[in-house]
């Protein structure tokens, strides 16, 4: 395996742990707070990171680009759905 | 290999959605198990079509296809079905002992 | 080799949990959210076995609208009636067990068997894939979809129709207060929808375009459209409307439409009925596809005959 393969690999596996770890935390924390804290940046930070090894799988520019577009998305979608659900606890919903 | 387990898990889904079906009282509930069904027919329908290659059968897929957007029309309407239903009966199920509680 | 065996082995096994959680789950919300969860695992089981046409149409479609669809149901449910609990214990069924046993093994059966026989050689498919050089498309689903077997596609187009008029008929249209769900009072929803919903139309536009040659087509694009129209309900920017104007009826019926004029106008130059013209036809009639695509699976998520924009 080339150099570039062993840093995918590791920013892979560095991405799956952070996965596992925000997925245990939705799993044990106790409340929704708590638990959004956990998913939302733990899932953040492993999207980020088995992007950047797809990225670097693929050596090519372009695929490149699009999954930092798709990181973003990501990124986006998880900050106004956190928000959303935080705010609808906080005013006592269910 | 990969086609004798996608088969038979498939079959296993289809037989967990016969079983869902017959015991959920709730119609929405009733209708996540048909849905559940039609997925897996339409696994073992690419899996049996296919030459064990890398490119599937493209009619197979088109069919699939077609069918997965039929389930989604009828389901849609199964959905307006069953709210028209609560809304008369104020239950979101219908069985046989219906008529003897009423 | 052994990786791509237990990945496929974890897919498959994972089917089959989720679709015992699905139907056994005692929450039915719980329920529509694992049955999306099942979706998306279907829909990486697709990329497994070489259909990435399906697995777009799984996730969007399969997963997305139809989760979009179950939890609108659910919501309207609770509206109806606040205080009664919609949910509703498993019944008991002395059957349920053998009959789903027996129907599992048969299923199984079928397919085992169906797996070992030897594949005929000169199947339609065949015949479709060694035919698609010929018709300048390099997707050989959308070709069938659009020229070898476009009659299916047709009347698909007229059963999502009856679908959306016979939802129409058997149910009261939804109060505005069903289908809004968010608040508008944050700033950020506001900013959510200026960024996705141009996106989704991009993507759609995307998926349209490459549909011709490579995985896409305008069920997919049509699926991607409605999801931006389910944002623009959920955040009341559209509201369901009591009566359907012109634009909302030609939206809703253009994608027939247009398929219907070419398909029998080419009889007109001497063809025969649905024989396509040439990439333009399948270009128009599938851009006219995700147009009605979308909207009518916007307007069955809304529960409503037509969408308006927020006034002021």
């Amino acid at each position: 395996m080339s150099a570039s393969e062993w840093v995918a690999v590791a920013l892979l596996i560095a991405g799956c742990f952070f996965y596992l770890a925000g997925t245990i935390g939705l799993l044990r924390f106790g409340d929704v707070h708590s638990r959004l804290h956990a998913l939302t940046k733990a899932d953040n930070l492993g999207l980020m990171l088995v992007c950047a090894a797809l990225a670097m799988l693929s050596a090519n520019w372009r695929t490149a680009a699009l999954l930092v577009l798709v990181w973003l998305l990501g990124l986006l979608a998880a900050t106004v759905s956190a928000h959303l659900i935080a705010r609808h606890a906080r005013r006592g919903g269910d | 290999m990969t086609e004798v387990m996608f088969v038979l898990a498939a079959s296993l889904v289809f037989g967990i959605g016969v079983w869902g079906l017959l015991i959920a009282e709730h119609l929405l509930r009733k209708l996540l198990a048909l849905n559940v069904m039609s997925s897996s027919v339409f696994i073992i329908m690419l899996v049996v079509s296919g030459d064990g290659g890398t490119s599937p059968d493209p009619v197979a897929q088109a069919l699939i296809l077609t069918g997965i957007v039929i389930a989604v029309a009828a389901t849609a309407f199964a959905l307006a079905l069953m709210i028209s239903i609560y809304r008369a009966t104020g239950r979101p199920s219908i069985s046989e002992s219906d008529d003897d509680d009423r | 080799m052994v990786i791509s065996v237990l990945i496929d082995f974890l897919l498959a096994a994972g089917m089959v949990v989720l679709a015992l959680q699905v139907v056994s789950d005692k929450a039915v919300l719980r329920s529509i959210i694992l049955f999306v969860v099942f979706g998306l695992v279907m829909a990486l089981a697709w990329t497994r076995l070489h259909a990435p046409d399906l697995a777009l149409a799984e996730a969007a479609i399969g997963a997305g609208v139809t989760g979009a669809l179950m939890m609108m149901a659910w919501r309207r449910l609770l509206i109806i009636n606040p205080e009664r609990p919609a949910d509703t214990p498993l019944g008991r069924s002395r059957l349920a067990v053998p009959v789903a046993l027996l129907s599992a093994v048969l299923v199984a059966t079928i397919g085992l068997t169906a797996l070992d026989v030897e594949s005929p050689t000169h199947t339609a498919g065949q015949v479709a894939a060694e035919e698609m050089t010929a018709t300048g498309l390099g997707n050989p689903v959308t070709g069938v979809l659009l020229l070898f077997r476009n009659l299916d596609t047709l009347l698909e187009m007229a059963v999502l129709l009856i679908a959306l008029l016979g939802a129409r008929a058997i149910s009261p249209p939804a109060s505005p207060e069903e289908a809004a769900v968010v608040e508008t009072g944050t700033p950020l929803v506001g900013a959510l929808l200026a960024i996705l919903v141009p996106l989704s139309i991009l993507i759609a536009t995307h998926l349209l375009l490459a549909g011709t040659h490579e995985p896409g087509g305008a069920f997919q694009a049509g699926a991607v459209l409605a999801a931006g129209g389910v944002a623009l309900i959920l955040s009341a920017r559209l509201k369901p409307g009591e009566r359907p104007g012109i634009v909302m009826q030609l939206g809703v019926t253009v994608g027939l439409i247009a398929f219907v004029a070419i398909g029998v106008g080419i009889m007109a130059l001497g063809e025969t009925l649905l024989v396509l013209p040439g990439t333009w036809a399948v270009y128009l009639i599938e851009t006219a596809m995700m147009v009605s695509i979308g909207l009518t699976l916007a307007l069955l998520f809304a529960g409503a005959p037509a969408l308006v924009g927020r006034r002021g």
